[in-house]
């Protein structure tokens, strides 16, 4: 039983949470059944737009939940991916590649946490943040740049694909469908950590930010503490995010960490729904798939329909695709404001 | 003494140039408050109606003020049909400006091609002025960039207009009640800051190649330099800002290579923007 700190949303809002649940796992469980209906192409390329999906929901946690926007998560995203890349080539007792899935989140939380503190420890106001992270990306996509020695410079890095130890058993993920086994699980994984870490008092507390932070604040909460945890979690994910993205790709180049791919994040998490994990998630793989397949047919005018859908979006549909399907994040609004 | 004078040049010029890409900016954020995510684009969009006008034979001063009436006009449409409805909430003007960034990206690779343009420099040559060697078009330009600026300080705090522009910055709400028509005061100041964009984006359009994405290089940087410079202030804080975003850069680049010159510049910037968030000239 958790004590209710601040104020509950409303019955709708729980009903919202059941129906996702269940749309969930109906996802995930379609999702489990792909690879023994579809091979090929399909295998391949849904375990990238998973990835995509979760940092899409890392972004989601943020902005949607913490009504923090971030600018700067491909930065975790792509030096997850050089993380992975880097460690593929050191010499170690264990597997390599697990060492470089723990060094990736840590590095994602260690910089999002520091950055965090650092800006929201002085009040930095959240459009501030918002160049802050936008510069951040940029930063890091010119020192991959530069540092051309260890990060192969322009022309990128090529990352094996690594594979899963257990013991003195091992099992090569260089195949489409172990890889799709191995990151779909890890998609839910993420979404379920998430899930669990919005219904614990952090999340309320979070989403009270979001609502009104002074008020949160002068109930006795840090909220740059909170604040700052949500961003180190955030880019934790990002920074885990990537490093599977680089061995899946097996390439990572700097352009990974611009400012076109960090706003694209945006677009999805947006389009899908930022007040939805699901939706976010769902929002990646479904506008990431259309990008891909529309791109071979017209690409220039399906990128101009996705930036005119994002601008109505932020007009009229606040609460993007999973807003419009469940019809509840609208209510939420004027209730903040009487209450 | 000779590379120590041309550095000094350099980082003046180049000082200048910032803050003439910046100019649009520091009217638009600096005045009005609204987080401007497409000022990249209004760049962008002056460069390529420069370089589509000069290659139809239009003399290059002409283009350049038509490049800022094109952008003025697109800053018309977009206040009018989007922006002026969501003056109240910064955090949606920044995403619908990201949005016109996509959307006006997209339509230029349509209608210009993706391909890199070239405007030919108007002012080859160069100006001697004793030891010190300023090529002339950089040279001219330094000089508009720095009347502009004088100009916007003129027209904001020596005419009527001015003081009605002041008078909404500080307190939109009583400057309505004394029968100042906010709604027009807000449209014209982002068309004007549009219009200024769009002359530095055909200004600036000789001197690199001109890309769909040309603009977006000093997105960032003109955010800094507002900032840093102190909001609202238009002609001291915005040459401080460029300053110490564009002209130290070309000092830092000195001492170590461009890329890392740059991400200095960066830190910094972020770590002014922490401890003296109201800019290097703001005393509050």
């Amino acid at each position: 039983m958790t004590r209710s700190i601040v104020a509950r949303p409303g019955a709708a809002n729980a009903g919202l949470l059941r129906s996702e649940t269940a749309v969930a796992v109906v996802v995930f469980f379609a999702l489990a059944l792909l690879p023994g209906v579809a091979s090929g192409y399909v295998v391949y390329i849904v375990p990238q737009y998973l990835l995509y999906g979760m940092l899409a929901m890392s972004l989601a946690l943020l902005w949607g939940f913490g009504g923090i926007l971030s600018f700067g998560q491909a930065a975790f995203f792509a030096l997850g991916a050089y993380a992975m890349g880097l460690a593929q080539h050191w010499d170690m007792a264990v597997n390599p590649a697990y060492v470089a899935l723990l060094i990736s989140i840590a590095v994602g939380g260690a910089l999002a946490g520091v950055v965090g503190y650092f800006l929201f420890s002085a009040g930095v106001r959240d459009v501030y943040f918002v160049l802050v992270t936008l510069a951040l990306s940029i930063m890091t996509e010119q020192i991959t740049i530069s540092q051309s020695d260890i990060t192969g410079g322009y022309n990128g890095m090529f990352i094996p694909r690594m594979s899963l130890t257990f013991g003195d058993a091992s099992l090569d993920l260089s195949d489409d469908v172990p890889m799709y086994y191995t990151i779909l699980p890890l998609t839910i994984g993420i979404y379920a950590l998430l899930r669990w870490v919005l219904a614990s008092r952090f999340g309320k507390v979070l989403i009270g930010i979001r609502e009104n932070e002074d008020r949160v604040l002068s109930l006795g909460f840090r909220t740059p503490l909170y604040k700052t945890a949500a961003f180190a979690i955030s880019g934790a994910i990002a920074g885990l995010a990537g490093a599977l993205y680089g061995t899946h790709a097996s390439f990572v180049s700097p352009s990974l960490a611009g400012v076109l791919f960090s706003t694209q994040v945006v677009v999805w998490v947006a389009i899908g729904g930022r007040e939805s994990l699901l939706g976010s998630l769902l929002g990646a793989v479904g506008v990431a798939a259309l990008s891909n397949y529309l791109t071979a047919i017209t690409p220039e005018y399906w990128q101009l329909v996705l930036g005119i859908v994002f601008v109505l979006v932020i007009m009229a549909f606040r609460g993007g695709v999973a807003g419009a399907l469940g019809g509840l994040t609208a209510p939420r609004r004027p209730e903040t404001e009487s209450g | 003494m000779q590379t120590a004078l041309s550095v000094l040049v350099d980082s003046t010029l180049i000082t200048f140039v910032f803050a003439l890409a910046a100019i649009g900016l520091a009217i638009i954020f600096g005045l009005m408050g609204v987080i401007n995510m497409g000022h990249g684009a209004m760049l962008t969009l002056g460069a390529y109606f420069t370089w589509y006008t000069t290659s139809a034979g239009v003399p290059f001063a002409v283009a350049v003020l038509l490049a800022a009436c094109g952008v003025g006009l697109i800053g018309l449409l977009l206040e009018h049909f989007i922006i002026r409805h969501f003056y109240d909430r910064q955090f949606e003007t920044l995403l619908l400006t990201w949005g016109f960034f996509l959307v006006s990206t997209e339509i230029i690779k349509i209608v210009f091609g993706t391909d890199l343009r070239t405007v030919t420099n108007p002012l080859p040559g160069a100006a001697h002025l004793g030891p010190i060697v300023v090529p002339a078009y950089q040279g001219v330009v330094a000089l508009i960039s720095l009347g502009l600026l004088v100009g916007f300080a003129l027209l904001l705090f020596r005419t009527t207009v001015g003081i009605k522009i002041r008078a909404l910055v500080q307190n939109a709400e009583i400057a309505s009640l004394l029968g100042l028509n906010v709604g027009q005061a807000y449209k014209l100041v982002f068309v004007t800051g549009s219009a200024a964009a769009g002359l530095a984006g055909g200004l600036i359009s000789p001197m690199l190649s001109v890309d769909p994405y040309i603009g977006n290089v000093f997105l960032v940087r003109s955010f800094f330099v507002v900032i840093i410079g102190g909001i609202g202030q238009v002609l001291g804080g915005t040459l401080v800002g460029s300053f110490l975003i564009g002209g130290s850069e070309t000092l830092f680049a000195l001492v170590s290579g461009q890329v890392v010159a740059q991400t200095i510049v960066f830190a910094l910037a972020i770590l002014v923007l922490r401890f003296r968030p109201t800019g290097v000239l703001r005393a509050e």
